[in-house]
């Protein structure tokens, strides 16, 4: 099933002097369940494209379909709604909300999707354990390590069961042990949840984890690799 | 989580930070309302004394008495009028005056004086002269019996900063001069012994009159001695008569207390040559509040004739009025410029946690908070650090006020006198708690509200993509 549709798309950027094709006609599909990682160079429009997806940036043309919806049409408010209740987000830079906690901050979606407090105490202990931190719920962001965080990060990213995640270069500041922990915990619940993974990536460790390899330059698809793992 | 809570947390991310805002907005709050208490308590203390000194509140007059203070513009004090007036609601009680000029002379001394003839009985209702009556006077001659006495060294070196002043009660000779709680008892029978002012006070009909103390001081009266009075009586009449002085006043009202001669009214009547004839009547009200005032006088209107006249406090102390509204603007015009550069200190807070936690609120956008909420957040922030240092001013204000309420400043030496120079009393006192404490408080969560406007807006401008990138 397609979570996910894109169809000519292309970002303009207009900077004083002259015009920057970020993204430059990309055309993709992804299934439920995929587990994949858009690399390229520095520039190559990742993170243009990544962001597109998500409905933080629209599209100077051509369009976006997420589970059938085209996030052009929809208000600015109804985006973040849709966005709360279909994507989840991991940043490089784990961007948790530092005056929560790590249980705080899993349960912080569901809180604005309203669920009832026991599902959500469940859920969040459930996604906490899987990621292994079940023991550090109650400690702060500033309490953590690195790695710490970008595993409570992606377990926020996945607490309201989103349609896919998108994760934008989500080892760039972690060592590698605590690469290859995050690498397995997202595997592990992208096979378990059958949630759709995106990256965006220069990490080989990523790419080599990964079951479909996109690769973007000057902001065109060059290769589109699928891999039986 | 709740906004509430979120906001709550949020303030503490940067704890020095919402403290000197908060402080910033106590001490706005703080010192806006001991300012205005002082201010407004300096003004109702200035229009009490007025108005229990010499207006009162509303007053019966010839229609043509105020222009012209003559004593022909006088009018009968018939039980006719009395009956009208009384039957009034809010009048308990009518006190009679007859007031007009003289030249006043003792021994090679004279000075203009204004007589006021009043019931020695009735005027307790209003001014109670007899309250006034001198009991102490720090005379040159009563200083030197003092010191001789061995009194602690505050009570010396005070004395001399307080020479010629005269005191109507003990309580506020024993604030003068600093008198510990320990030493009254020891002290007062000294004060009593050397320092005390014999003084009575009239009946109806004598031929004794009250003075001014300052007015005493200057003519160098005390009590026994004797003043004349030499004016134009009623229809041409020459006023004069010889009156043995029976006590000295203090008015808190300095230029009151400089001009001031009290006479039985019938003796007043009698130096005029104007039996049963009064220049104004004072009435004695239940309610003496603004709305309930303006009724009666409205009522009253009605009811009198056009050759009588009512004036109200306010229309018969115009210049003090006047005086003290301009005073109150300059007042609030300081008040003002406090609150502003409070509203910088705010907003240059606001500022700064709105650039700091750009990137976050890009985030919480990202994972699917919508910007209606996260401004709701922000509001609550400014709201805390508003009611934190709101709530704190006003906590911290009340004592001072509730202190300086009881315990009005006292000026003296030269800064007393610059005061009386002036025409006013040289005290400064604070209003209970009141509505300026909403008020105030009001205008400093109005700012705090003004200042959360600028991250409203911004979030609500915000683009996703462009605060992840800060």
């Amino acid at each position: 099933m397609k979570v996910l549709e894109l169809n000519n798309v292309h970002k303009v950027y207009n900077t004083t002097h002259v015009e920057v094709h970020a993204v430059n006609g990309v055309d993709l599909d992804f299934e439920e369940g995929e587990f994949a990682a858009i690399v390229g160079p520095s520039g190559s429009g990742k993170t243009t494209l990544l962001n597109m997806i998500g409905g933080l940036d629209t599209p100077s043309e051509g369009k976006i379909e997420v589970n059938s919806t085209d996030l052009s049409t929809l208000k600015s408010s109804a985006v973040i709604d849709f966005r709360m209740r279909n994507i989840g987000f991991v940043f490089q830079s784990y961007n948790l909300i530092p005056v929560l906690t790590a249980k705080e901050n899993v349960e912080f979606i569901m809180n604005l999707q309203k669920w009832p407090k026991k599902k959500r105490d469940e859920r969040t202990m459930e996604l906490l354990k899987a990621v292994g931190l079940g023991e550090r719920a109650h400690s702060k962001p500033s309490q953590l390590s690195g790695g710490q965080q970008q595993r409570v990060a992606v377990a926020r990213a996945l607490a309201s069961k989103p349609k896919f995640v998108l994760a934008d270069e989500p080892t760039a500041n972690l060592d590698s042990k605590s690469t290859e922990t995050l690498l397995d915990i997202m595997e592990k619940l992208n096979r378990d949840e059958n949630i759709t993974f995106i990256f965006s990536t220069h990490d080989a460790r990523v790419v080599k984890k990964a079951r479909r390899v996109i690769t973007l330059e000057d902001g065109k698809v060059v290769s589109d690799e699928t891999r039986d793992k | 989580m709740k906004n509430y809570k979120m906001a709550w947390r949020n303030l503490w991310r940067n704890r020095r930070r919402t403290l000197i805002t908060a402080a910033s907005v106590f001490f706005a709050v703080f010192f806006a309302l001991v300012m205005r208490s002082l201010q407004l308590g300096t003004y109702d203390r200035m229009y009490k004394n007025i108005i229990e000194s010499y207006s009162g509140y509303v007053q019966v007059q010839d229609e043509d008495f105020w222009e012209n203070k003559i004593v022909d513009n006088v009018f009968e004090e018939s039980n006719e009028l009395k009956q009208l007036i009384t039957n009034d609601e809010n009048v308990e009680g009518l006190i009679p005056r007859f007031e007009s000029f003289a030249l006043a002379s003792s021994g090679s001394r004279s000075k203009g004086v204004m007589v006021m003839g009043i019931d020695p009985e009735k005027e307790k209702l209003l001014s109670d002269v007899e309250e006034k009556l001198v009991r102490y006077r720090l005379t040159e001659e009563a200083i030197n019996s003092l010191k001789s006495e061995n009194l602690p060294g505050y009570i010396t070196k005070n004395l001399e900063l307080f020479r010629n002043n005269s005191y109507a009660s003990s309580g506020r000779l024993q604030l003068d001069l600093g008198m510990k709680e320990d030493d009254i008892e020891e002290l007062m029978p000294l004060f009593e012994k050397h320092a005390s002012v014999n003084n009575g006070y009239f009946s109806k009909g004598d031929k004794s009159v009250l003075a001014g103390d300052r007015l005493s001081q200057y003519l160098g009266l005390e009590r026994g001695d004797t003043i004349i009075l030499l004016g134009q009586g009623y229809h041409g009449h020459t006023a004069a008569g010889k009156y043995a002085i029976e006590g000295i006043v203090k008015i808190p009202n300095p230029e009151i207390d400089n001009k001031i001669v009290y006479l039985p009214v019938s003796t007043s009547q009698q130096l005029y040559y104007a039996n049963n004839m009064l220049t104004s009547m004072v009435l004695h009200l239940d309610d003496t509040g603004d709305d309930e005032l303006q009724a009666t006088i409205g009522r009253l209107d009605k009811k009198l004739d056009e050759r009588y006249r009512l004036m109200d406090w306010k229309e018969m102390n115009g210049t003090l009025v006047q005086q003290l509204e301009a005073d109150n603007k300059s007042g609030m015009i300081m008040i003002g410029i406090l609150y502003l550069v409070i509203a910088f200190g705010v907003f240059g807070t606001v500022l700064m946690m709105t650039a700091e936690r750009r990137r976050e609120f890009g985030v919480l956008v990202a994972i699917g908070m919508q910007k209606t909420r996260m401004a709701a957040v922000m509001v609550y922030e400014m709201l805390y650090i508003g009611l934190i240092g709101i709530l704190a001013g006003v906590g911290a204000s009340i004592p001072v006020i509730i202190y300086g309420y009881h315990n009005p400043i006292h000026f003296s030496a030269s800064l007393a006198k610059a005061f009386e120079e002036y025409g006013f009393e040289p005290v400064m006192a604070f209003q209970w708690i009141d509505s300026y404490f909403i008020y105030q408080s009001l205008v400093v969560a109005i700012i705090v509200l003004i200042a959360v406007i600028y991250p409203v807006v911004k979030i609500r401008k915000m683009k996703e993509v462009n605060a992840l990138r800060a």
